[in-house]
C-alpha cells in the first residue's frame, strides 16, 4: 500500500516540477516570483488526524488480521483506537481493520470492489444482488453451510433463514438476523378513547375504526379534518395488507401446486377492492401516490390521521415525536397485531435478515484460516461481543441496572462516535443479551412482533434465484405496482387490471412463473 | 518528415509543453478506461473482470432495440429533451441580457447571487419541497388554486404536469446559475462600443441587438451544440424522485431505464449498451450541427 | 437609476425589468429561507407547518448536535483543501492545453479537439475509471479526488474559444518584448481573461465542494470524507421510508432530525455560496478593458 502511494506521489511531483518548471520559463526577461504554486494533490491537508497506524509489527502472537467492510450510516464514525475495536480485538485474538461505507453507497462500492480482487476476509452483502449471485457462483465466497455446526453459537442459526439465503442450497455467508414479525397497525389512542373504539380484531372492526376516525371528528375539535390511514408513494402498507385479506406473500400455492405471483389470486383483488374503497371514502389520504415518504409521519404526528400500518416499532418513534410536541406520561400511540381476514389471521414478515456476512476466499485462501474468521464470527455472536458491539463498554457506554441496560451516551458524540454503526458487525443468532429497560409501549410492540410469528406468511419462492426477473423484474413489477395504485384511485376498472396481468405475463411473467415453478420443483 | 514541418514544431515547442499536461490528462484519465465501453458487448461480471467475463457480440443492443417500452422510452426522451432544449436553454440567456440591462450595480450584484442559491440544493430537497407545495393534500400551491377556482389540479399525479414540472423544476435551479457563463461573456463587451451606439443615436433594442448579442453569439452557439451532445441526457436523479405509479408512461427515460437495470439489477453490460447508444447519438449530433453552425459563419465548438 | 433620453417604452421596460428579476430572485431564494429557518425550529413544529419564513420558537440544537460532531470541522477542511487544491490544479490543466488549442497555426489541433470531444459522449465508465486509479496507487490519496477530474471537456470548449477570440494584437506585442508562449499565456492572456477565468475558477470550484461520489468510491479511509459525505449520508437517511426494510434497518438506525438535515444544508452551503459575491467584482462591464489599459 505504501509503496503504492509512493508511486501515486512520484506522479504527481512529477507534473508539480512541470508546472514549475513552464511558469519559471515563461518569460526571458524576470520571473514572476509571487507565482509559486502552494501544493501538490497529494499533500495532506493541515487539518488531517496524524492517523500513521500502519506499523504492520505483530504484537501478540498470532492475532488474526482481519478486514471487514460494513455499511455506516453516519460520518461519525470509530478510528482503530476506539476502545471497542480494542476490546473486540482482544477477546478475539484479532487485528481488525473495519472498512466502513456510507449505506448510500454501498452497492456500488461493493462492485468496485469485487473487480478490484482486493475482497476483505469479510464483508457484508446483500444476498439477493445480482454482482453478489453471480461472484459467488463464480466462486469468490466460501460456503460455510457444512461448517456451521462446528460452532456452538453459530449452530442456532434459523433453519429456515438458512434455506433463504442460500444460492444454489449452498450458505455463501451468514445471515444478519432481524425480527421476523415485525409489522403492526398503529393508532392515535385518544382518538380511540375519545370515540370508545376497542382494539381492532377483524378488517371490518379495522375499517370501522378507520370510519370514526374520518366521520365521527375523532379529535373533538367540531371539524371535519381528519382522516383514518395515511400511506406514502412506499407502497408498504399495501403489501401488508392485501396478506391479511388471504394474497399470498409474493407467491403463493394455487389447487394443483403450482406457484403464482400474489396479483393471479382473488383475495388479491378483494383487497384492492377495499383499498379502492378506502380511497373513495377518503380514509386514507388523497394524494398517497405521490407523497414524499420523508413526510409520511407527519400526518399522524399532526394529528390528521389516526392510524398507521407498517413495522410496528414505528409505534414508539411517532410516539415520541408527539412527545416532542406536548410532553406527557403516557403514550400517544397504541400498537396492534393485524386484524383477522375472511382466511384467517394472517400478516406478512420481513425476510427475517438484513445482508450477509459473507467470507472471501481471495483473502481466506485456506480452510485452516477459514476456520479461524468462522470462530471470530461465531464469537460475534456470544453476549459479551453482542453487549461490546451494540452497547460499548460497561461504564463507558452503559452500566448495567437490574439486569437492564441503562446507556450513558445520552447523546455525547465523543462516545457515540466510538461505537457508531459497529452493530451492523453483528448477526444475532444464538444468545440473546440483556436489553434496555422497556417502556410499556415497547414491551407492546415486543409483545405484538413476538405474537407475529405465529402468523406471518412465508414466501415460498424466497430462495429461487430467477434469471428473468434478474433482467426483467423492475419493469415487471412497475406494471403491477402501478396497476394496484391506478385501481385504488380508480383510473382504472377489473378490465384494466387484467390487461395489466395480461401485459406482465407477455413482459416476461410468463417465462417468470416458468422458472420458478421449474426452481421450485429442484428443491421441493 | 519534411523540413517545414519539423521548422514548425520547433518553433511551437512552448506551445506543444503547454499542450502536454492536458494532452496527458486525456489519456491516462480518459482514454485508458476507454476499455469500458466494450463490455457493452459482454456479460460483465465484476467479479471476473474484462478477461474473464463472456462475450456476447451485439446480443444487449438487439434487446435493448426490440424492449416492449424502446419506444415509449425513446419518445418520452425525446419530449423532455425538446422542452429542455426550448424552455429551459434560452432562460439563463434572457436572464442575463435583462441583468446587463440593470444599471444599478449593487442591485445587479445582489440579484446574481440569489439567484444562483438554488443550484446548491441537492435534488432530494428539491423533490420533497415540490411534493410539499403541490401536493392536493393541504399544499400550499393547491390552497391557493383552490380558493380562486374551487378545483384542485393534481400537478404530481397527472401525466400532462409531469414534463412542465420537470422543465419548471430545472430552470427554478440552474437557470440563476446558468446565467453566470453568460455575465461573463457579457463582461467581455467593449463598453466604449456601447458609448458609440449612444452617441449614434442607437435605442437601447438596437444596442441589444447590433453589440450585446454578437457578442454572446459564440458562446451561445457553443453551449447549444455541447448541450445537443447531451441531448439524451434527462439527468437520472430528478426523474427517479419525481416519477409515480401515475405518471410513469410519460416519466420513464433511458437514464432512468439505465438505473433500474444497471444499478438496482446488476446488469452492468446492458445499461453500457444503452449509454453507447446514447453517445452515438450525441457525437451525430454534435457534428451535425457544428457543421450546421459553421455553414451559418459561426466558430462552432473547433 | 432611469437615464433622462429614455423614452417612455424604456421606462416601462425598466420597470417591468427591475419587477421581474425581484420576483425571481425571491422565489429562487424564498426556498432556501425556508431551510434556513427549519434549521432554527423545533421537530414539532417542522412537522406541522409545511412552510414558514420564521420559526415560532427558535432552537439551536440542531447546530449544536452538528457543531458538537467531532468530524465536522475535520471534513470541512478536507472540502476546503480539495476545492482549492482541486481548483487550482483544474485551471492549471484547462488554461494550459485550452490556450495551446486556441492557436490556430497548431499542428494536430484538429485531432486532439476531436479526441477532447469524443471523450465527452464516450467514457469507459466507472469501474475501469477505478482500475485505472488504483494501477497509478492513487487509491485512498486525495490525488484520486482531484486528478481525475483535471480538466472537464466542457469547460476547455468554452475557454478555448474565449482565447481564440482575443485581440490578436496584443500577444504580438508582448512576443516582441522578449516572451514565448508560455509567457504570452501567463502574462497577457490570462490577466486578459479574468472574468473567464474566475467563472469557470467557480465551476471547477463548487464541483469539488459539491463531489461526494468519488470520494466515497477513492477514499477507504473516513478520516479523509469531505463534507458533502456528510451531507449526503444525512439527507439521504432522512429520505428512506420507516419500513423500507430493502433499504435500511431502521431498528438499529435513527433518521435525523428534520432541523438537523437543514442545518447541515445550511452549514455545508454556505462556505461556497460566500465565494461567488467576491468573484463578482470580475464580472463588472468593462472588466476587459480596465485590465488592458492597466
Amino acid at each position: 500500500m505504501n509503496k503504492k502511494t509512493n508511486k501515486g506521489k512520484l506522479k504527481a511531483g512529477w507534473l508539480l516540477v512541470l508546472a514549475v518548471a513552464m511558469l519559471l520559463t515563461a518569460c526571458s526577461s524576470n520571473n514572476g516570483g509571487n507565482t509559486q504554486p502552494s501544493n501538490s494533490p497529494t499533500t495532506n491537508p493541515p487539518t488531517e488526524n496524524a492517523n500513521a497506524n500502519t506499523d504492520d509489527v505483530e504484537v501478540k502472537e498470532d492475532p488474526l488480521k482481519l478486514d471487514i467492510m460494513i455499511a455506516a450510516f453516519s460520518t461519525d464514525l470509530p478510528d482503530d483506537n476506539s476502545p471497542i475495536i480494542k476490546a473486540l480485538e482482544e477477546y478475539t485474538n484479532t487485528d481488525v481493520n473495519v472498512q466502513f461505507v456510507p449505506n448510500s453507497s454501498y452497492p456500488d462500492k461493493v462492485n468496485i470492489t469485487l473487480v478490484s480482487g482486493e475482497i476483505p476476509h469479510i464483508m457484508v452483502v446483500d444476498r439477493n444482488s445480482a454482482s453478489f449471485i453471480n461472484a459467488a457462483r463464480a466462486g469468490a465466497f466460501w460456503d460455510v453451510g457444512p461448517y456451521l455446526k462446528d460452532y456452538p453459537n453459530l449452530a442456532q442459526a434459523h433453519e429456515v433463514t438458512l434455506n433463504n439465503t442460500s444460492i444454489d442450497g449452498k450458505n455463501y455467508g451468514i445471515y444478519r438476523s432481524r425480527v421476523l414479525g415485525r409489522m403492526g397497525v398503529t393508532l392515535n389512542v385518544d382518538w380511540m378513547n375519545n370515540l370508545g373504539l376497542s382494539a381492532p380484531t377483524t378488517i371490518d372492526e379495522f375499517y370501522n375504526i378507520l370510519k370514526a376516525f374520518k366521520e365521527d371528528d375523532p379529535d373533538q375539535n367540531g371539524k371535519d379534518d381528519t382522516y383514518g390511514i395515511v400511506v406514502s408513494k412506499y407502497s408498504g402498507p399495501w403489501d401488508i395488507m392485501q396478506v391479511w385479506f388471504g394474497a399470498p406473500n409474493k407467491w403463493g400455492e394455487d389447487e394443483n401446486g403450482q406457484l403464482l405471483p400474489t396479483h393471479m389470486f382473488p383475495e388479491y383483488r378483494e383487497a384492492l377492492k377495499f383499498f379502492r374503497q378506502l380511497y373513495e371514502e377518503g380514509l386514507v389520504n388523497e394524494d398517497f401516490a405521490v407523497m414524499d415518504s420523508a413526510a409520511w409521519n407527519d400526518p399522524f404526528v399532526n394529528g390528521k390521521a389516526g392510524a398507521f400500518v407498517d413495522v410496528a416499532d414505528n409505534a414508539r418513534r411517532l410516539d415520541n415525536a408527539m412527545q416532542e410536541k406536548a410532553p406527557r406520561d403516557t403514550p400517544y400511540t397504541d400498537v396492534f397485531q393485524a386484524p383477522v381476514g375472511p382466511k384467517g389471521h394472517r400478516d406478512m414478515p420481513t425476510s427475517g435478515y438484513n445482508g450477509m456476512l459473507a467470507i472471501s476466499k481471495s483473502s481466506v485462501k485456506t480452510e485452516e484460516e477459514l476456520k479461524r474468521v468462522l470462530k471470530f464470527l461465531d464469537q460475534l455472536n456470544d453476549v459479551e461481543m453482542k453487549l461490546l458491539l451494540e452497547r460499548g463498554v460497561e461504564g463507558r457506554h452503559y452500566e448495567m441496572v437490574d439486569g437492564h441496560i441503562k446507556s450513558l451516551i445520552n447523546d455525547d458524540p465523543a462516545l457515540l462516535k466510538e461505537i457508531e454503526s459497529l452493530n451492523q458487525m453483528l448477526m444475532y443468532i444464538g444468545p440473546e443479551a440483556p436489553s434496555i429497560e422497556q417502556t410499556p409501549l415497547n414491551e407492546k410492540i415486543n409483545a405484538v412482533q413476538k405474537a407475529n410469528e405465529e402468523i406471518v406468511v412465508g414466501n415460498p419462492a424466497e430462495p429461487l434465484i430467477s434469471e428473468v426477473y434478474a433482467q426483467l423484474g423492475q419493469q415487471m413489477d412497475n406494471i403491477i405496482a402501478d396497476a394496484r395504485i391506478q385501481y385504488i384511485v380508480g383510473q382504472i376498472d377489473d378490465a384494466g387490471l387484467d390487461a395489466a396481468i395480461e401485459l406482465w405475463k407477455k413482459n416476461g411473467g410468463d417465462d417468470y412463473i416458468a422458472e420458478i415453478n421449474e426452481l421450485y420443483q429442484q428443491i421441493k | 518528415m519534411n523540413a517545414a514541418w519539423i521548422a514548425k514544431l520547433k518553433k511551437d515547442r512552448f506551445l506543444y509543453l503547454l499542450l502536454l499536461p492536458g494532452l496527458l490528462y486525456f489519456l491516462v484519465f480518459k482514454y485508458a478506461p476507454m476499455w469500458g465501453v466494450l463490455i457493452s458487448f459482454q456479460n460483465f461480471q465484476p467479479f471476473l473482470g474484462f478477461w474473464k467475463s463472456e462475450w456476447i457480440g451485439f446480443t444487449h443492443f438487439e434487446n435493448f432495440f426490440a424492449h416492449p417500452d424502446f419506444f415509449r422510452l425513446l419518445r418520452n426522451t425525446l419530449i423532455l429533451g425538446f422542452y429542455d432544449l426550448i424552455f429551459f436553454f434560452p432562460a439563463p440567456i434572457i436572464i442575463a441580457l435583462l441583468l446587463n440591462e440593470i444599471r444599478l450595480a449593487y442591485f445587479k450584484r445582489w440579484i446574481q447571487t440569489l439567484i444562483y442559491v438554488p443550484h446548491f440544493i441537492s435534488m432530494v430537497i428539491v423533490a420533497s419541497m415540490t411534493y410539499v407545495f403541490l401536493t392536493t393534500q393541504d399544499g400550499l400551491v393547491n390552497e391557493i388554486i383552490f380558493n380562486l377556482t374551487g378545483k384542485k389540479i393534481n400537478f404530481l399525479a397527472d401525466p400532462s404536469w409531469f414534463r412542465p414540472m420537470i422543465i419548471l423544476q430545472i430552470m427554478w435551479k440552474e437557470t440563476g446559475w446558468g446565467t453566470i457563463i453568460f455575465l461573463a461573456a457579457l463582461a467581455s463587451v467593449d463598453v466604449e462600443q456601447y458609448e458609440a451606439a449612444i452617441v449614434d443615436g442607437a435605442s437601447r433594442f438596437q444596442r441589444l441587438i447590433h453589440i450585446t448579442l454578437p457578442a454572446i453569439s459564440s458562446v451561445i452557439v457553443i453551449l447549444l451544440i455541447l448541450r445537443l451532445g447531451n441531448f439524451l441526457d434527462t439527468g437520472f436523479e430528478q426523474i427517479f424522485l419525481m416519477t409515480n405509479s401515475l405518471n410513469r408512461t410519460v416519466a420513464d427515460v433511458f437514464d432512468t431505464y439505465v438505473y433500474f437495470v444497471g444499478i438496482t439489477q446488476g446488469a452492468f453490460s446492458y445499461s453500457t449498451a444503452i449509454g453507447l447508444f446514447k453517445s452515438l447519438v450525441g457525437i451525430v449530433l454534435i457534428y451535425g450541427s457544428n457543421w450546421l453552425a459553421k455553414r451559418f459563419g459561426q466558430e462552432g465548438i473547433y | 437609476m432611469l437615464s433622462k433620453h429614455d423614452s417612455w417604452h424604456e421606462r416601462f421596460f425598466d420597470i417591468f425589468n427591475y419587477l421581474f428579476l425581484i420576483l425571481f430572485a425571491l422565489a429562487t431564494v424564498l426556498p432556501f429561507v425556508y431551510i434556513i429557518a427549519g434549521s432554527f425550529a423545533t421537530e414539532a413544529e417542522l412537522a406541522e407547518r409545511s412552510f414558514f419564513i420564521f420559526p415560532r420558537d427558535i432552537s439551536l440544537s440542531a447546530y449544536e448536535y452538528i457543531f458538537s460532531s467531532s468530524t465536522l470541522f475535520r471534513s470541512m477542511g478536507v472540502s476546503i483543501y480539495i476545492t482549492i487544491v482541486g481548483t487550482i490544479t483544474n485551471l492549471f490543466f484547462t488554461l494550459t492545453m485550452a490556450y495551446a488549442l486556441s492557436r490556430k497555426d497548431l499542428m494536430g489541433r484538429n485531432i486532439v479537439m476531436n479526441m477532447v470531444i469524443f471523450s465527452m459522449l464516450f467514457s469507459g465508465g466507472m469501474i475501469p475509471g477505478y482500475l485505472v486509479v488504483k494501477e497509478l496507487g492513487l487509491v485512498n490519496t486525495y490525488a484520486a479526488v482531484i486528478l481525475p477530474g483535471a480538466i472537464s471537456a466542457f469547460n476547455l470548449i468554452v475557454i478555448r474559444n474565449f482565447f481564440q477570440n482575443l485581440p490578436a494584437g496584443l500577444e504580438e506585442s508582448a512576443r516582441i518584448d522578449g516572451c514565448n508562449d508560455i509567457g504570452v499565456l501567463w502574462r497577457i492572456v490570462i490577466p486578459l481573461s479574468m472574468p473567464i477565468i474566475a467563472t469557470f475558477g467557480l465551476f471547477y470550484a463548487v464541483g469539488h465542494w459539491n463531489n461526494f461520489f468519488s470520494a466515497l468510491l477513492y477514499l477507504n479511509d473516513h478520516n479523509k470524507w469531505p463534507l458533502q459525505v456528510m451531507l449526503r449520508e444525512i439527507v439521504m437517511l432522512s429520505q428512506l421510508a420507516i419500513g423500507d426494510l430493502n433499504n435500511v434497518d431502521p431498528e438499529f438506525v435513527e433518521p435525523p432530525d428534520q432541523s438537523v438535515k437543514m442545518a447541515v444544508i445550511i452549514v455545508g452551503t454556505i462556505p461556497i455560496l460566500l465565494v461567488y459575491p467576491f468573484l463578482q467584482k470580475h464580472f463588472a462591464k468593462g472588466a476587459l478593458l480596465g485590465s488592458i489599459k492597466g
